[in-house]
C-alpha cells in the first residue's frame, strides 16, 4: 500500500514538476524573444533559439536518455522481475535505477573505438551522425505547447514551425535510412550489410504506409502544418468531444503507428539488428558511435510518442477541464499546463511503445513485408478514400467523428469477440484431426 | 498430455491480427500495473511469498537470504566457553578424522593445569575442506561444530580463506556438566566454576541434529545390533 501512494504521488510530482519546467521555458523562450526584439530582428528568432536548446537539447534528450532506465525497470515489472537497482545512491537508495543512466553514460564514452581495418574511413565515422542527426532534428517541428503571451512578447512552445511540418517530417524521417544503411556498408562486414540491406528494405516499404496513413488527418484538418493540426484538434465536434484525431482517424492511428513502429527498428520490428542471427548495421561499432547509434532509436522512440501524439492525441490540449484551466490561470501558467500535458502524452506513448516492444517476438522477414504490403497500405488507401469521401459531404466533421466512432466500437467489439474454445469432440483428448475422423465415424 | 496445442489454421478475426495483439496489450499492461504499483513481499521463503498483487519472486541476494535447512553443514565455529576460551582439549581427533587433511593443531599445557591442553594454533583451510563432517563427529568435546548456516566469504586472496583460532571461536558459549575442567580441580576461581556449573546442561543421551532424528534410524540401535553380533560370534 505504501508503494502504490508513493507511485502516484511521483507520478503526480512529475507532472507538477513538468508544469514548472515548462512554466520556466516560457519565461526563458519569452526573454529569447526580448532579446531579439532588442537585437532589431523578429522575436520569434529569439525564442527558437532557446526552445532549440529547452526542448531539443534538454528536454528531448533527458527523455531519450531515461528510457535506458525505463526500458529495463518497465520491463521488468512486465516480465515480474526487478530491475536494475544495485546503484545504490548513499549506499542506500536505488532511486528506480535513474544512477544507471550515469554509468551508461561514463562506460559508453570512455570505452575503446575498435576501428575495423577494411571501413571505408570517412563513411563509418558520418554514418552515426547521419543516423542521429535526422532523427533528433525531426522534434524541431513538433509543437509542444500554445502561443502565449508572456512578458510582454507573444512566444510559441516550438522550435520551428514551418507551414510544411508534416513534410518536413516524411522527408527527415526517409533521411535516416541512409545512416543505417551507411554504417553497414562502410564497416565493410558482411553480416552488418545484411543487417543494412534488412533496414533499408524495411524502412522505404514502411514510409508507404506512413505517409498515405497522415493523408486522412491531412484531409480532415486542411493543413499540413503540426501547429494547426493541435488547434483544430480543440474543436468541438460531437458535442462537448474536441475533434481529436484518434476520434476522427482511428484506422489511420492504427496504420500510422505501426508504420513509424517499424521505422523506430525496434521489437517486434527489428529484423535490421535481429541480436540472435544477426547483430545488425552497427555490429563494427564500439565506444560512443555504438552509443548514438543507440540513443538514436530511443530518440526515435520519443519523436514517434511526440508526432502521435501532436498529430492524434490532440497535441498540447489538455482535453479535461481545458476551458476552465484557460479562463482562470495566467496564460503563462496556461501554456505551461498545456505543454506538461503534451509531455505526458509523449511518455504514455512510449511506454505504449515499450509494452509492445517487450510483449511481441520478432516478425519473419516475409510476415514484416506482408504486413506492410497486404494490411497496413490497403488499410490506408481504403481511409484515404474514406476520409475523402466523408469530408466532401459534410465539411463540419461529423460525419466523420461518426464513422471514427463507428471504427472504434468495430475494433472493440473483434476484440473482445474471443472465440470459445472448441468443445472437444466426444469428450476425448484427441487432436483435432482424429476428432473428425471419430465424429465423423459416428455417424 | 500436459498441453494442448490447437494447431488450426488461423480464423478471419485471428488472421487481422491486431485485436490479438490489443488483447495481449491487456496482460501486459495488468501484470505491469501489479508490479509496478504494488510493493513486493520480500518473504526468503519464495513459496510463502503473497503474489496475489505483485508477482515478483526474485529473492535478492545479499541481502535476502533463503533459510537453509535443518542440518546444513555450514562454516565451522569452535565452540567456546562460557569464559570465552574454546572447548578444544586439543586431542587431533578432529585433524586424524579429516579426510582432507584441512585442520592443523598446535597443542599447549594449560599454564598451572597438570593435565589440560588447549589449541594455541588451531587452523582450518576451508579450500580444502570438503565439508563431510567428520571433525564434528569425531570430536569428543562438542569443542567444533558446523552450525553456523553461513559459508565461507569469497575472498579475493586464497589466504582469506585460511581460517584461524581468532576467526574460529565465535558463537553461543556451551557448558555440560560433566565436562572436567568443571568436576575436578581447575586453574578457574571459584565464582566462575560456579557460574559455569549452573550454566551446565546434561550432555544429551538423545542425538539432536536431524539424522540421528529420522524416523526408523537409530545410530544406538545399529550399534547395539553390532554389539550383539559380536558377542554371538564370540
Amino acid at each position: 500500500m505504501k508503494r502504490f501512494v508513493g507511485m502516484w504521488l511521483v507520478i503526480g510530482a512529475v507532472l507538477v514538476g513538468l508544469v514548472g519546467l515548462f512554466a520556466a521555458f516560457y519565461a526563458l523562450a519569452a526573454l529569447g524573444a526580448r532579446a531579439a526584439v532588442a537585437l532589431g530582428v523578429p522575436g520569434f528568432f529569439g525564442s527558437s533559439i532557446v526552445n532549440a536548446i529547452t526542448l531539443m537539447a534538454v528536454t528531448l534528450m533527458t527523455v531519450a536518455a531515461l528510457l535506458t532506465v525505463a526500458e529495463r525497470k518497465w520491463s521488468a515489472a512486465m516480465q515480474d522481475r526487478i530491475g536494475a537497482n544495485r546503484i545504490l545512491v548513499l549506499g542506500k537508495f536505488p532511486l528506480g535505477g535513474v544512477p544507471y543512466l550515469l554509468a551508461d553514460a561514463l562506460k559508453m564514452l570512455t570505452k575503446e573505438s575498435i576501428y575495423p581495418a577494411a571501413r571505408s574511413k570517412f563513411l563509418f565515422e558520418l554514418a552515426p551522425v547521419l543516423a542521429f542527426s535526422p532523427t533528433f532534428a525531426l522534434f524541431a517541428v513538433v509543437p509542444v505547447g500554445p502561443e502565449v503571451r508572456a512578458l510582454g512578447q507573444t512566444v510559441g512552445m516550438w522550435v520551428a514551425n514551418p507551414d510544411a511540418g508534416l513534410l518536413w517530417i516524411f522527408a527527415l524521417a526517409g533521411l535516416s535510412v541512409y545512416g543505417t544503411t551507411l554504417a553497414g556498408w562502410a564497416s565493410n562486414s558482411r553480416v552488418g550489410m545484411l543487417g543494412a540491406v534488412r533496414a533499408s528494405a524495411q524502412m522505404i516499404s514502411y514510409e508507404v504506409s506512413l505517409g498515405l496513413s497522415l493523408v486522412g488527418v491531412m484531409i480532415a484538418y486542411k493543413t499540413v502544418n503540426l501547429q494547426q493540426m493541435a488547434i483544430a484538434q480543440g474543436a468541438e465536434v460531437l458535442g462537448p468531444v474536441p475533434a481529436l484525431g484518434l476520434l476522427l482517424q482511428p484506422l489511420g492511428f492504427l496504420v500510422f503507428f505501426t508504420s513509424s513502429f517499424a521505422e523506430t527498428k525496434r521489437a517486434p520490428f527489428d529484423l535490421p539488428e535481429g541480436e540472435s542471427e544477426i547483430v545488425g548495421y552497427f555490429l563494427e561499432y564500439s565506444g560512443m558511435k555504438f552509443g548514438l547509434l543507440f540513443l538514436a532509436e530511443f530518440v526515435e522512440v520519443v519523436i514517434l510518442g511526440a508526432v502521435t501524439a501532436a498529430v492524434f492525441l490532440g497535441g498540447w490540449h489538455p482535453i479535461f477541464f481545458e476551458g476552465w484551466l484557460k479562463a482562470n490561470l495566467d496564460p503563462l501558467l496556461f501554456g505551461a499546463v498545456c505543454a506538461a500535458s503534451f509531455l505526458a502524452k509523449v511518455i504514455l506513448l512510449t511506454w505504449l511503445q515499450l509494452v509492445i516492444r517487450w510483449l511481441l517476438p520478432r516478425f519473419r522477414y516475409d510476415q514484416i513485408q506482408g504486413l506492410c504490403w497486404k494490411l497496413l497500405l490497403p488499410g490506408a488507401i481504403l481511409n484515404v478514400f474514406v476520409t475523402g469521401a466523408a469530408v466532401l459531404v459534410d465539411p463540419s466533421l461529423q460525419t466523420l467523428a461518426w464513422i471514427g466512432v463507428a471504427e472504434i466500437v468495430a475494433i472493440f467489439g473483434i476484440t473482445l469477440a474471443v472465440s470459445k474454445p472448441k468443445a472437444a469432440h466426444g469428450g476425448h483428448d484427441h487432436g483435432d484431426a482424429h476428432g473428425h475422423a471419430a465424429h465423423a465415424a459416428g455417424h | 498430455m500436459p498441453y494442448q496445442i490447437d494447431n488450426r489454421p488461423a480464423d478471419a478475426r485471428e488472421s487481422l491480427y491486431f485485436p490479438e495483439i490489443f488483447r495481449a496489450i491487456g496482460l501486459v499492461v495488468k501484470t505491469f500495473w501489479r508490479n509496478a504499483f504494488f510493493s513486493r513481499d520480500a518473504n526468503p521463503d519464495i513459496l510463502e511469498r503473497d503474489r496475489s498483487m505483485n508477482r515478483v519472486t526474485t529473492l535478492q541476494y545479499p541481502e535476502e537470504k533463503a533459510p537453509y535447512p535443518a542440518g546444513y553443514r555450514g562454516l565451522h565455529r569452535l565452540v567456546p566457553r562460557p569464559d570465552g576460551s574454546p572447548r578444544c582439549v586439543a586431542c587431533y581427533m578432529c585433524a586424524t578424522a579429516c579426510p582432507a587433511q584441512c585442520i592443523y593443531i598446535e597443542a599447549a599445557e594449560v599454564e598451572g593445569d597438570p593435565i589440560e591442553k588447549y589449541p594455541k594454533q588451531f587452523v582450518i583451510d576451508e579450500l580444502r575442506c570438503v565439508v563431510c563432517g567428520f571433525c564434528v563427529e569425531a570430536c569428543p568435546k562438542d569443542a567444533i561444530r558446523m552450525d553456523t548456516g553461513e559459508h565461507p566469504a569469497p575472498t579475493y586472496a586464497r589466504e582469506g580463506q585460511i581460517y584461524d583460532v581468532k576467526r574460529l571461536l565465535r558463537g553461543p558459549p556451551v557448558s555440560y556438566e560433566k565436562d572436567p575442567w568443571l568436576v575436578r580441580p581447575s586453574r578457574l576461581t571459584e565464582a566462575a566454576l560456579k557460574a559455569d556449573r549452573a550454566a551446565a546442561r546434561p550432555f544429551g543421551t538423545q542425538g539432536q541434529d536431524e539424522y540421528s532424528q529420522t524416523p526408523g534410524f537409530s545410530v544406538r540401535e545399529l550399534a547395539a545390533e553390532a554389539r550383539a553380533r559380536g558377542e554371538a560370534g564370540k
